[in-house]
């Protein structure tokens, strides 16, 4: 799985760009870190990465494929390879367990009851499991969203600043589980203020944007 | 007839808001404004409206409608589509656009992002249809304009609390108001219920 964007640009209103000229590829497996200040284009870049909005120029190389210039149904295909996960969790009524299943169930795969368990103990949602989501903390919602994307097992796992909400002991799991998917052969983005340790030290590349503009872009290994 | 008025109008809404869900939000803004300034129309007015369209020399008076049940319906239509549509809208269009994005980001396709929309609006949609309801159960211009308060035929509970009123029958008035009334709230409690129930599937 690789996607490469060219000249990609991104405006919300026509007038003022989020996103200006940025040529990146995500080719091979491990954590690539994009750090910037607020406001600089980063969860923007990530959300056109994760294929989720379509840039206002420039291609998205998906697989060697135009990915908007493909239909619908072509699209859908490739969409399963990617996963983004929102700085403020979106989150649908219903329970914690019906929320971390969502997209398996839209997706209509089985769902992997161990691997659920799994993370639901690990990460301490054992308790509200069955709990309407609109009762958790918010760093309790931030774990079912992230949750809900490891489940997924996408090539390419987009997060948008994973640690915010979360105490020290559920950030350094989640930087554990990070690297695993790291190790196995996927691609991981964070953008982030604050980085974790653990995770930076095991970073591979670090690509920084201010103003829209990629202005450091380095391989740390 | 106020059921089905309310129901004609309640799908007439959701199909107004998914069309203009994809619209820009300023267009979409201009229309929602037209019909928050019909929602007070005086149901007179409308039923002048259905009056003159269906009265034997009007537009549609070769159906011959005046002074039947669907003229009741029509008229009724016209009265509940404004509360239905600017009860609904806005959750629609904001929902909308954080459901795709949510079902984008997951990798799902594009055409899971109505299954998830309709489960996220159905409170929503509940209490779209029941305001819809209540406003055409309620109204008794339109079905004593176009409907005439026929005994058995174009009676509705409106125009027969009217007419004993009228009559100076009040004991059968109040009656039938605390029909109407129960006739409303039982309705609203089984739908608020049935829609709580929904959710928790």
């Amino acid at each position: 799985m690789e996607v490469e964007l060219i000249d990609v640009w991104h405006s919300y209103d026509g007038f003022t760009y989020a996103l200006k000229n940025v040529n990146l590829e995500f080719k091979s497996s491990g954590i690539h870190l994009l750090i910037g200040p607020n406001g600089s284009g980063k969860t923007t870049l990530l959300k056109v990465l994760s294929l989720v909005i379509k840039p206002s120029r420039g291609r998205v190389i998906v697989g060697g494929m135009d990915f908007w210039g493909l239909n619908e149904r072509e699209r859908s295909v490739l969409r399963r390879s990617v996963v983004y996960v929102h700085e403020r969790p979106i989150l649908v009524r219903g329970s914690v367990r019906y929320n971390l299943e969502l997209g398996l169930r839209l997706r209509g795969a089985e769902v992997n009851e161990d691997l659920l368990e799994h993370y639901i103990a690990r990460y301490g949602l054992r308790d509200v499991g069955d709990r309407p989501v609109s009762k958790l903390s918010a760093g309790q919602a931030k774990l079912v969203s992230i949750i809900r994307g490891l489940l997924l097992k996408p090539q390419l796992l987009a997060l948008d600043e994973p640690f915010t909400f979360l105490d020290s002991t559920r950030a350094s799991l989640l930087a554990e589980d990070l690297m695993e998917v790291a190790r196995s052969d996927r691609i991981v983005v964070v953008a982030t203020h604050y980085m974790h340790k653990g995770l930076s030290s095991y970073c591979k590349r670090v690509v920084e944007l201010v103003n829209g503009e990629v202005t450091l872009h380095e391989e740390v290994r | 007839m106020s059921s089905t008025a309310a129901l004609i109008a309640f799908v007439s809404a959701v199909a107004l808001s998914a069309i203009l869900a994809r619209v820009s939000k300023r267009r979409a803004e201009m229309v929602l404004g037209v019909f928050e300034a019909l929602v007070g129309i005086p149901t007179t007015v409308i039923g002048l409206f259905v009056y003159m369209l269906l009265y034997p020399r009007g537009p549609l008076g070769f159906m011959g409608l005046l002074y039947t049940p669907t003229a009741i319906i029509i008229g009724q239509f016209f009265v509940a589509l404004p509360m239905a549509f600017t009860s609904m809208f806005r959750s629609f269009y904001d929902l909308r656009g954080n459901v795709r994005e949510l079902v984008l980001s997951l990798g799902c396709s594009e055409k899971c992002v109505n299954k998830v929309l309709l489960r996220e609006l159905t409170p929503v949609l509940t209490s779209a249809y029941l305001l819809a309801f209540s406003r055409a159960i309620g109204e008794l211009g339109v079905a004593l304009i176009v409907g005439g308060g026929i005994e058995g035929y174009t009676n509705v509970l409106t125009t027969a609390i009217a007419l004993r009123t009228s009559l100076g029958d009040y004991e059968l008035a109040i009656q039938i108001g605390l029909i109407l009334l129960a006739l409303t709230i039982s309705l609203a409690l089984m739908l608020k219920v049935f829609g709580e129930r929904v959710l928790w599937k």
